[in-house]
């Protein structure tokens, strides 16, 4: 059976709604049952978290996990909607180590927290930097400079006329 | 005996580490405790601006990516788009791309034997390496004038046929290969002093490499019989016969072999792309909801949409890059620019192994470990 069809039998009252993303079975749940479906998830075979992305939609966040199993061949995809205001979703790093940086790199682009992450911190861009780049309501106006500090640490600045200088 | 706990930098400028990656090591006396990896300094926000190009602008972004295999960048972006618009694909142009992946895929491998081997202490190989490399480097110009940097995979083929004299040199290339491979396995892999340093090192469990995300030749040295191109076939891969290259060991060693192999099993399949590749047009000419063009149509834009509008929708897709899994996911709302795309890359992914690989190793046999997940900067940071 399609996984996604399995999924939203154990689990009635969490799944919105099943369906087919380019061949891949597809489960739309909600935000407070992931946790448990997640488990289910592993359970199921799907030893592989292949990819998080967050996808900025200016009225909500949608947050996608492709999830593939080696022993079955099989692909899922599980979609979660996130309230535009306050987006916050459980981490999944206690069950795929991958989750670990995936979920930074989410936060640090998009923007997204993730309750119960161990290290909850930026990823690819500087710590001090301002604002998340791949929201859609990000400014591209504002330049950000980034040196380095006394002890290496990085200084991000909205002011580059001294930067020659150093 | 008890000391106290040191912190090494590494990187993030430092031969080894393959570009600018910074490892922060905890060391008690020789030996790694904990391992930080810092990473960001070639951060250039390509998913950023993919949402400001039109579809076809950004394949040239993509070749940036993992720029020592820049053709399997390019492959994975168009394949997502053609999905998601539905462009069909000659066969003759499907035969030329995989012709180019596979090429890429032992131009990887030599680069990274050779440059695993220099950071070991062995400089005969990368020399060894980067001699065969020119050989295909030079096909890849004949093919579109870039030694690196392609932008030659294009939605709906290629973007130009193969010029005139191609195969012949195809063909040397390939003869000339096979026996070269024979000389790096006698050059290498019975080396004693080359096995001490890659055998039962960087250890990891099948279930762990799992978990941790770890794709490609990485995963396939800890027994995972895997191959995106076996079980989700693309292109013409189900007309051709090869295998999955697997090494069962879990360790160094085991994951330097599988790139050996998988160099022999791409010669193999370049052999049958050559017998087998038909006549044709090397790209679509059909439409595909274009805007109207401005301007006389170049030779170029005879064959490329060069604008178009996918229908709004959302598809991951992934291929088998020479570093593991490449995948796109491009978000169309139904105007001539993507919505979001993000980039699953390799080296991202098969990184997040390293910490939990050199615990308890020492720093050379970090710089051993490291040197056989074959990671780019360019594709980690993105």
């Amino acid at each position: 059976m399609n996984p996604a069809e399995e999924i939203k039998q154990l689990f009635p009252g969490s799944v919105v709604s099943t369906g087919i993303q380019t061949n891949k079975p597809m489960a739309t749940i909600k935000k407070e049952d992931l946790l448990i479906i997640a488990e289910k998830v592993k359970e199921m075979g799907f030893d592989n978290l292949s990819l998080i992305t967050g996808i900025d939609y200016r009225d909500r966040f949608e947050i996608i996990y492709n999830f593939f199993s080696y022993a079955k061949k099989q692909n899922l995809v599980l979609k979660v909607v996130l309230d535009h205001d306050k987006p916050e979703i459980d981490s999944l790093e206690s069950h795929w180590k991958v989750a670990d940086w995936l979920e930074r790199e989410t936060y640090d682009l998009v923007g997204i927290k993730f309750r119960g992450h161990p290290n909850l911190k930026r990823i690819l861009l500087p710590d001090g930097w301002v604002g998340h780049p791949l929201r859609k309501d990000y400014d591209m106006s504002v330049d950000q400079f980034v040196t380095l500090g006394e002890d290496g640490e990085d200084i991000v600045s909205t002011d580059g006329s001294n930067l020659l200088r150093r | 005996m008890k000391t106290e706990e040191l912190l090494i930098n590494m990187g993030p400028v430092h031969p080894s580490t393959h570009g600018v990656l910074r490892f922060k090591l905890t060391m008690d006396g020789e030996i790694i405790k904990k391992c930080e990896i810092v990473m960001g300094y070639l951060h250039r926000g390509t998913e950023k601006l993919g949402e400001m190009k039109t579809y076809l602008q950004f394949v040239p972004y993509t070749d940036r990516l993992d720029y020592i295999s820049a053709f399997p960048n390019n492959y994975a972006y168009v394949k997502a788009v053609e999905e998601l618009a539905g462009i069909e694909v000659p066969l003759r142009a499907e035969y030329i791309r995989v012709l180019t992946l596979e090429l890429n895929r032992i131009v990887n491998h030599l680069v990274m034997i050779g440059s695993l081997l220099l950071d070991l202490g062995g400089s005969t190989m990368i020399m060894w390496g980067f001699r065969e490399r020119e050989n295909a480097l030079q096909l890849f110009e004949m093919l579109c004038g870039a030694r690196m940097t392609f932008n030659y995979i294009r939605p709906g083929g290629v973007r130009e046929d193969l010029p005139e004299g191609f195969m012949p040199k195809l063909n040397e290339f390939i003869k000339d290969m096979e026996h070269r491979i024979d000389d790096y396995e006698e050059l290498i892999s019975g080396n004693e002093i080359f096995m001490m340093r890659m055998k039962n090192i960087g250890v990891l469990s099948a279930e762990d490499a799992i978990s941790h995300g770890m794709t490609g030749p990485s995963l396939r040295g800890h027994g995972v019989n895997y191959d995106i191109r076996k079980i989700e076939p693309y292109s013409v891969y189900p007309d051709l016969d090869f295998r999955a290259c697997v090494r069962n060991e879990c360790d160094s060693f085991a994951r330097y072999m599988v790139r050996i192999d998988e160099m022999r099993e791409s010669l193999h399949i370049l052999r049958q792309v050559v017998d087998a590749m038909p006549e044709g047009k090397p790209a679509s000419q059909a439409k595909y909801g274009i805007a109207p063009l401005t301007g006389a149509p170049t030779a170029v834009s005879t064959y490329f949409p060069r604008i178009f509008t996918p229908p709004p929708g959302e598809v991951y897709s992934r291929i088998e890059a020479p570093k593991g899994e490449l995948g796109f996911y491009v978000v169309s709302d139904g105007t001539i620019k993507p919505y979001r795309i993000k980039i699953r890359s390799p080296s991202f992914c098969n990184l997040t192994a390293i910490p939990k690989m050199v615990e308890g190793l020492m720093i050379p046999d970090l710089i051993a470990a490291f040197g056989t997940i074959d990671v780019v900067l360019g594709d980690v940071d993105r």
